[in-house]
């Protein structure tokens, strides 16, 4: 069965006449973290009139002619157990954080780490995004990263990026790093 | 090798086309499509449906293999053939459909919209028409207002235009002579208020008894009639209702034709409005059978009979709401 996915996704890409590569990229994270906002910031959209997500959206972005796949699943506690459907064939998880939620860190840092153990994500880049840091009270990533023991990550090339996905700062950083990390090495 | 480029393509295509293949596909499409909406979000059940989906091809692409006896290489190298051709690309959608999920949904939310039209074409054939729910309700709210406001427009048109008649019969009348109708005025009002006074109730409160008045140009007129000329109870015929011509102006000694002009308005007026408003009632019922009481007989009738004196009081009371309506157009003007 799984010969035959995979075989089909070679054809299906020759059936689509399509040159350029795809990438399939998982956005996740608590619920109010700015998951959609960031992905509505990535597909250059509007980022005003998001609500909570209740399933999940995908957009399609195009970065250094290959297309980046972005799927952002809603974050909330009881949706966050459908997670693990969609981490099949993952090139990239994106991983929000409200860096001004400090009460929840915590909870943040365990879904994280529940995340990596997934066999579907072993080894899967992770690119973690600061979000927020236009609120006063927003924490650095620095001190993000450390709160999550990201130096410990040695299984896996990581990055955390302060960002405001409602202005748009620091997006295309972590943009630049996918280029640069994942887009032109699986070229 | 080499026979591979002779039958298997062709068979493959062959199957992509055939009953076995594609009836299996729509019967799972038309019994998942129902929670596909065009909403931007997608539903976490897409994900589900969309997991059987694969299950289901792939179930049907292993059985076809093993039955024709080629092995997955010579599938896939048939399938590779197929990129030139844009007609076969088409046929083999719905295996590309397994691994995009976007094509997927967009499938099913196409499958859906058509489930749908053909649903409505069916209520349509069978019952003529499609029930109001079905319709835009916005419309249908927009066209309701839009036919209340022209109602509401006419009245105030003809209240304003009776009044200006009333000022100025009222004018004359001063004139003339200040107190010769106060015992027949008070009859018609009576007669027609049907809350509580039944006719010839009291001689002495034709300014109550006209307050009382049900017919919403009576009540419409009689603001600022009492407003511009309070205290003047001979003021008010003007506002008696129709028909009620019959009982005073065989009282009345003078050969004034004020009155029955006024009252004819105010039966013209009253006529189209129940015409109106029974064409409002009659759309909101959504085509059931029109009530008798669409005919139009002249306006309230005084003296009516039990029965009717009944119906009347329906009538009176959805006019009743009109002038409500109708008295906040008004103060707010």
């Amino acid at each position: 069965m799984g010969e035959v996915q995979k075989g089909l996704f070679s054809v299906i890409e020759k059936l689509k006449g399509t040159t350029e590569q795809e990438l399939r990229i998982v956005l996740l994270g608590l619920d109010n973290a700015g998951k959609t906002t960031l992905l509505k910031q990535l597909a250059s959209e509007d980022v005003n009139t998001i609500t909570p997500t209740q399933g999940f959206n995908i957009k399609s972005v195009t970065c250094d002619s290959m297309k980046l796949n972005v799927w952002d699943i809603g974050g909330q506690r009881k949706i966050r157990p459908f997670w693990k459907k969609y981490l099949a064939n993952t090139d990239l998880l994106i991983y929000v954080i409200d860096s001004a939620d400090k009460k929840r860190f915590e909870e943040t840092g365990l879904e994280l780490s529940d995340l990596t153990d997934e066999e579907n994500l072993r080894g899967v880049p992770l690119l973690i995004f600061a979000n927020k840091q236009d609120l006063a009270t927003a924490s650095p990533a620095s001190e993000i990263a450390e709160g999550l023991n990201l130096h410990t990550y040695r299984d896996r090339e990581w990055q955390i990026q302060a960002c405001s996905a409602v202005s748009g700062e620091g997006v295309q950083d972590g943009m630049n790093w996918i280029s640069n990390n994942i887009v032109n090495k699986k070229k | 090798m080499a026979e591979d480029s002779e039958w298997v393509p062709e068979s493959v295509a062959g199957f992509l086309g055939s009953p076995d293949w594609l009836i299996p596909l729509a019967d799972f499409m038309e019994n998942h499509c129902s929670v596909f909406d065009d909403e931007d979000e997608n539903k976490l059940s897409y994900t589900e449906v969309h997991q059987q989906y694969k299950h289901l091809v792939e179930r049907l692409l292993e059985n076809y293999m093993q039955e024709v006896g080629i092995s997955e290489q010579q599938f896939l190298r048939a399938c590779s053939s197929f990129t030139g051709s844009k007609d076969l690309q088409a046929v083999f959608q719905p295996v590309l459909a397994t691994d995009d999920f976007p094509m997927f949904r967009s499938l099913m939310v196409q499958k859906n919209m058509e489930l749908q039209l053909q649903a409505l074409h069916v209520i349509k054939e069978r019952n003529g028409g499609l029930p109001e729910c079905l319709t835009d309700g916005v419309d249908v709210m927009n066209e309701l207002e839009q036919q209340e406001m022209k109602i509401l427009q006419e009245v105030l048109q003809r209240s304003k235009q009776e009044y200006d008649l009333e000022m100025m019969a009222l004018g004359r009348q001063e004139r003339e002579d200040q107190a010769s109708t106060s015992s027949s005025l008070s009859d018609a009002p009576l007669g027609n208020s049907c809350e509580t006074h039944t006719a010839g109730d009291s001689g002495t409160r034709q300014t109550n008894t006209t307050n009382g008045s049900v017919t919403e140009a009576a009540e419409l007129k009689i603001k600022p009639a009492q407003s511009a000329a309070s205290g003047q109870a001979e003021a008010l015929p003007a506002v008696r209702p129709p028909l009620s011509a019959e009982h005073t102006s065989p009282e009345r000694p003078r050969d004034d034709c004020r009155p029955l002009a006024d009252e004819e308005a105010l039966q013209q007026r009253s006529e189209y409005l129940k015409q109106q408003r029974d064409k409002l009632q009659a759309r909101k019922r959504d085509q059931t059978p029109k009530s008798p009481a669409d005919t139009p007989p002249a306006a309230p009738e005084p003296k009516a009979s039990a029965q009717e004196m009944s119906e009347e009081k329906k009538r009176l009371q959805k006019r009743k709401h009109l002038a409500e309506k109708l008295r906040e157009e008004v103060i707010r003007k």
